[in-house]
């Protein structure tokens, strides 16, 4: 019996990580290939170093919030409030600054206001279980209507010029903001792929239960996750008041969508924490591009969102046939 | 040696059921302790009482001759009590490694960070013990049924479990797959794990369980050694039930054919004919997971079928449930809480779900017309409802079954399947829901009807199939359907 029955486990171990990696490649990889041929032909500024480093800082912002969203849709959840977090926090930072806090004081307030914002959600979603599309719709109204008190509506300007500062600084000639992207994603792989709590966010889309009857306090880690996550939202707060050098209370509101746009595009499912972390650098990358190519060729802004909207939707198509095909071969 | 573990007096009560009736068991060191009993036994109860899910409301628990509390699933883990239940517990994105130590990764953990090394060469230890050679790093999610089982055993192992439940194991795998999961269970015995093995196929629990205990209705029936007792002697204790007092149908005069099917092939069935006529009750006997649900829904096309032909009123039928359901069949599934009913949803809306289509005439919705179908039902079936507003919820079980019936009387069906028609229902309905199967065949409806309880099916039918592993291993005229033909049938010999 041991014989018979090994080949069919044994199978996946030879061809492990081709395997896995061909398998997990999301539709976003080639899509994301076949636009920057395109691109690259269609206006030779698109290579230049000037644009590419547009690319990597209009990334970045993302980024920061991509990366943490990807954390919360591999729990089954959602955080819509993200966008107006990142907008209350900037303004927080901003009107801090300019009544004569430290720019560490400043920091560090609107990382409050993001814990805050992320305990309420987690709370709520976690030991309460109410929906996270309802819970985090309604503090992203809290968010921005927190925001637009504070202003009167208006963007505040004229604070400390340090935060615009680190924002334009550069180490070792790669801009600062892209390093702090990279230096986050190498973080966040580590917690999700070599700490027990990464184990744990997994374990909470995949099978709650199971985490629960493992005698580990897995409210309490969902709740986490959410926490930690809008933390790191409000620090990203200051790559964008740094990049506009204005706290504008809005204008963050609506990135959420592209965030999560760029977790899905990357292959992370909504469901039973099924996903990987770097395809949603993939997905970050496959958005932004689009936009600057199609800014390069000169496209109205209004139909390069309508292109977004059709690349979310072939990358799914891809994946979805792929699957499809997968099962149907099984 | 006295035994490992053993439960005294156990009692629990839920609001209007006792589930557990002063049950004691014992289970030894590397026994086999098989628990037979059909569903609603109070196997389920007494497993979560041994792994702290439920608390016994009276009784107590004895390991090795000390008393213990069991106040939750930690204190069942602390003292070496592990359950695989038939849902299992991985997170199908994590690895086996993974789920074999969640929960546990602190022992591979250095400055915060997880040896994966460490964990992947321990998880293989513990497979290999179990003489199996997975790849630890698969996800759980791309195994199969059985390999997620081996790795539930291994995760339970890697606990130090003493005595590990198994709540139907074979449930969903292949003969093979049970063989390898029984050689595995002989080298647990050697080891000195007592197994608690819940199953009702006969042929493994005489092949494993060393010794037999049957439930019934919450109760201790009897425990057997291995060769104490007959297969049969088994079944007919765990299904022992009779109908005393109740008139018998008077058996009706069959007319045309309305359902013919011929050599049905599925996933699951092989080779399945049979015939239903107006005017008769035909029932479909045989174990629980003999495969009479599976012959239901096929015919009703919810399962897809592969080969063979069925026939209604004499023309060929390429069954959907949508297309089924206008051809005139209804189906009563086995979970109407699931499948037969939209439970938050009022009586009115429920028993015109199959019938929609005729009261949409002209594309509007007639309220009027459906609160008249619904009125005419209530008073017909004479369902305990206050109005037909009532969420259905909150409806005994038998009113409830009642309201899937009188969904598909206004659709006008003229074949009912139904499929264990009486379970979760109360003695009185039981009845009547008896009588309203004899007015269907009086007014010319073919009835094909399954149940687990005998006397039930040979109360109610006129002739019946008895199935056993996916086929149809016989038919009993009414002259020749006793309990104990039926189970010389379903029970392999």
């Amino acid at each position: 019996m041991t014989d018979s029955t090994a080949p069919t486990v044994k199978a996946p171990a030879e061809t492990f990580r081709l395997g896995r990696l061909l398998k997990n490649l999301p539709g976003v990889s080639y899509i994301l290939i076949a636009m920057i041929v395109v691109f690259a032909v269609g206006n030779p500024r698109f290579l230049s170093g000037v644009n590419l480093s547009n690319v990597s800082l209009q990334a970045a912002l993302l980024m920061m919030l991509a990366l943490p969203m990807t954390l919360i849709i591999l729990t089954e959840g959602l955080d819509l409030s993200f966008g107006a977090l990142l907008g209350l926090c900037g303004v927080v930072i901003a009107s801090l600054l300019l009544a004569g806090w430290s720019v560490i004081g400043a920091i560090a307030a609107a990382m409050v206001v993001g814990l805050v914002v992320g305990l309420i959600n987690g709370f709520l979603i976690s030991y309460l279980s109410l929906p996270a599309f309802v819970v985090t719709l309604g503090t992203m109204g809290l968010c921005e209507g927190a925001a637009l008190i504070i202003t009167n509506g208006d963007p505040i300007g004229g604070f400390s010029p340090s935060i615009q500062a680190f924002y334009q600084s550069s180490v070792f000639g790669l801009p600062t903001p892209v390093l702090a992207a990279v230096a986050f994603y190498a973080l966040l792989w580590m917690v999700l792929y070599r700490t027990r709590f990464g184990n744990y966010i997994f374990a909470i889309g995949g099978n709650k239960d199971a985490l629960r009857l493992a005698g580990i306090r897995a409210d309490f880690i969902h709740l986490a996750v959410y926490a930690l996550c809008s933390v790191t939202v409000a620090l990203s707060a200051v790559l964008m008041i740094g990049r506009m050098n204005t706290a504008h209370p809005t204008v963050a509101v609506g990135m959420e969508f592209e965030a999560i746009a760029a977790v899905i595009l990357g292959g992370t499912s909504f469901e039973k924490g099924q996903g990987w972390l770097f395809g949603t650098v993939l997905g970050v990358l496959a958005i932004t591009i689009l936009r600057n190519g199609l800014n390069l060729l000169h496209v109205e802004p209004s139909l390069q969102v309508v292109c977004v909207g059709v690349l979310l939707i072939v990358a799914l198509l891809i994946d979805g046939g792929r699957k499809r095909s997968v099962q149907g071969a099984a | 040696m006295g035994p490992l573990l053993k439960l005294i007096n156990i009692e629990k009560s839920f609001p209007g059921v006792r589930a557990l009736k002063d049950v004691s068991f014992d289970i030894h060191a590397g026994e086999v302790h098989v628990i037979l009993g059909q569903n609603g036994a109070g196997k389920s109860s007494l497993i979560k009482v041994l792994c702290g899910a439920y608390i016994a409301d009276g009784g107590s628990i004895e390991l090795e001759g000390r008393t213990i509390a069991i106040r939750g699933p930690a204190d069942a883990n602390a003292v070496g009590i592990a359950v695989i239940f038939q849902e299992f517990s991985l997170a199908p994105y994590l690895d086996i490694a993974q789920n074999i130590f969640l929960g546990r990764e602190r022992a591979f953990t250095k400055a915060g960070l997880i040896d994966k090394k460490a964990m992947h060469a321990a998880a293989k230890r513990i497979l290999e013990e179990l003489g199996l050679d997975y790849d630890t790093r698969t996800f759980a999610g791309d195994l199969g049924v059985a390999q997620q089982q081996m790795v539930e055993i291994a995760k339970a192992l890697s606990q130090d479990a003493r005595i590990l439940v198994m709540d139907e194991p074979t449930a969903a795998i292949s003969d093979r797959e049970s063989e390898r999961l029984f050689e595995v269970i002989e080298r647990l015995k050697k080891r000195g794990v007592a197994i608690v093995y819940i199953s009702h196929r006969m042929k493994e629990i005489m092949a494993l369980g060393d010794r037999i205990t049957i439930m019934r209705d919450g109760a201790l029936v009897a425990t057997f050694l291995r060769d104490e007792a007959s297969a049969e002697e088994m079944v007919r204790l765990m299904i022992g039930r009779s109908l005393d007092g109740i008139p018998h149908r008077t058996p009706a005069t069959p007319g045309k054919a309305i359902l013919t099917i011929e050599n049905i092939k599925t996933g699951k069935l092989s080779d399945i004919s049979l015939e239903v006529r107006a005017g008769e009750v035909v029932g479909l006997a045989g174990l629980v997971g003999s495969g009479r649900t599976e012959v239901v829904r096929a015919i009703f096309g919810a399962d897809p079928v592969a080969s063979g032909s069925i026939r209604l009123n004499g023309s060929a039928l390429k069954a959907t449930p949508d297309i089924a359901s206008r051809a005139g069949i209804a189906l009563l599934p086995e979970d109407r809480k699931r499948e037969g009913l939209a439970l938050p949803l009022p009586v009115r809306e429920n028993a015109t779900a199959a019938s929609l289509w005729r009261l949409f005439k002209g594309g509007w919705f007639k309220p009027g017309a459906a609160e008249k179908v619904c009125a005419d039902l209530i008073s017909r079936l004479n369902i305990a409802t206050p109005s037909s507003r009532q969420i259905v919820r909150n409806l005994s079980g038998g009113n409830q079954q009642k309201v899937v019936l009188g969904k598909w009387l206004a659709a006008g069906s003229q074949l009912f399947m139904l499929d264990e028609p009486t379970r979760g229902v109360d003695v009185g309905a039981k009845f009547e829901i008896y009588q309203l199967i004899d007015n269907l065949v009086k007014d010319g409806a073919a009835v094909l009807v399954i149940s687990s309880e005998l006397p039930e099916l040979i109360h109610l039918c006129d002739r019946a199939y008895v199935m056993r592993d996916y086929r149809i291993v016989g038919h009993l005229d009414r002259d020749n359907l006793s309990e104990k033909a039926i189970l010389d049938l379903a029970v392999q010999q």
